[in-house]
């Protein structure tokens, strides 16, 4: 808990979750890996995912395409940077596969990372976004296409939570 | 940030309606009037109000009357766009990471009943 999490220091509009997760790190390992396994968990249902590519490399292309019950959709290129594994993988939205520029709706880079604790394992997922003035400057350019995928997805969740 | 997650749950539920998404939607645009907002849906207006009741009560929207005209627009307070965006993100991925921790732990007590340990009795 006290180690450093995914240095460089987190900045204000930087997400830090941390999970204890009652299962060894090679099974974590394994549902975030496996494209079948991950499309089982990425978005929330009655949504679906479908990936589009997963190469587990740096520069390789990691592309999902999450559809909503009412014809909604989210399309989300991007491309890994990192991957150690067992223990650390890291993307972004703003490159392609091949390492090819993009410009995604939302840039950000995320890295997850695995780490042994007592019989579980601590998962950290932090996830950068980009500064103020290019979200401004963003927003300018058709933030609210992107922000009504964030409603549609938010009401996806709000279904999933829902009692009953 | 048990601030945020208990007014991210009540924002949840308030844009969890597609009528209440659509409000929000049309006031993306700019402040309207009660009837300007309700115009467009096939829904008698007392249901109307309660969806825009619930939406006031998140704080999502916040209304003021002027005479007999009650006009309505977002709150800057809680659908501050920046802080909308971070707090969307932040409930997105979550709950993504809930979703992820649930699976490997099912999937971890489906790996346990395949490899029958020595100490395991046979079925």
């Amino acid at each position: 808990m006290s180690q450093d999490r995914n240095a460089p220091g987190a900045e204000p509009h930087d997400l830090v979750i941390d999970r204890l997760v009652r299962a060894p790190r090679p099974t974590l390992w394994r549902a975030w890996t496996d494209p079948e396994l991950l499309k089982e968990w990425w978005c929330p249902k009655p949504w679906t995912t479908e990936v589009r590519a997963f190469d587990l490399r740096p520069g390789g292309a990691f592309h999902t395409y999450l559809r909503g019950p009412d014809g909604g959709s989210s399309d989300n290129p991007g491309a890994f940077l990192e991957v150690v594994p067992q223990s650390r993988i890291a993307f972004t939205s703003m490159l392609l596969g091949g390492w090819r520029p993009a410009t995604p709706w939302m840039p950000f880079t995320a890295i997850v990372t695995l780490a042994d604790e007592g019989e579980g394992t601590r998962y950290v997922a932090k996830v950068m976004h980009a500064d103020q003035a290019s979200r401004d400057r963003h927003e300018e350019m058709g933030f609210f296409d992107g922000w009504n995928t964030c409603i549609d997805q938010l009401e996806a969740l709000a279904r999933e939570r829902a009692p009953g | 940030m048990a601030n945020q997650a208990a007014l991210l749950t009540e924002v949840f539920y308030a844009l969890a309606d597609p009528t209440r998404r659509a409000i929000v939607g049309r006031l993306g645009r700019g402040p309207a009037s009660v009837s300007a907002l309700a115009a467009p849906f096939a829904m008698a207006l007392p249901s109307f109000m309660k969806h825009l009741s619930v939406l006031e009560k998140s704080g999502v929207i916040r209304s003021s009357k002027d005479g007999r005209v009650r006009t309505c627009e977002l709150s800057p307070k809680t659908l501050g766009r920046a802080e909308a965006w971070l707090a969307g993100q932040r409930a997105i991925w979550e709950a993504r990471t809930d979703r992820m921790s649930a699976f490997a732990e099912r999937l971890h007590q489906q790996e346990l009943e395949r490899e029958p340990g020595p100490q395991r009795p046979r079925r």
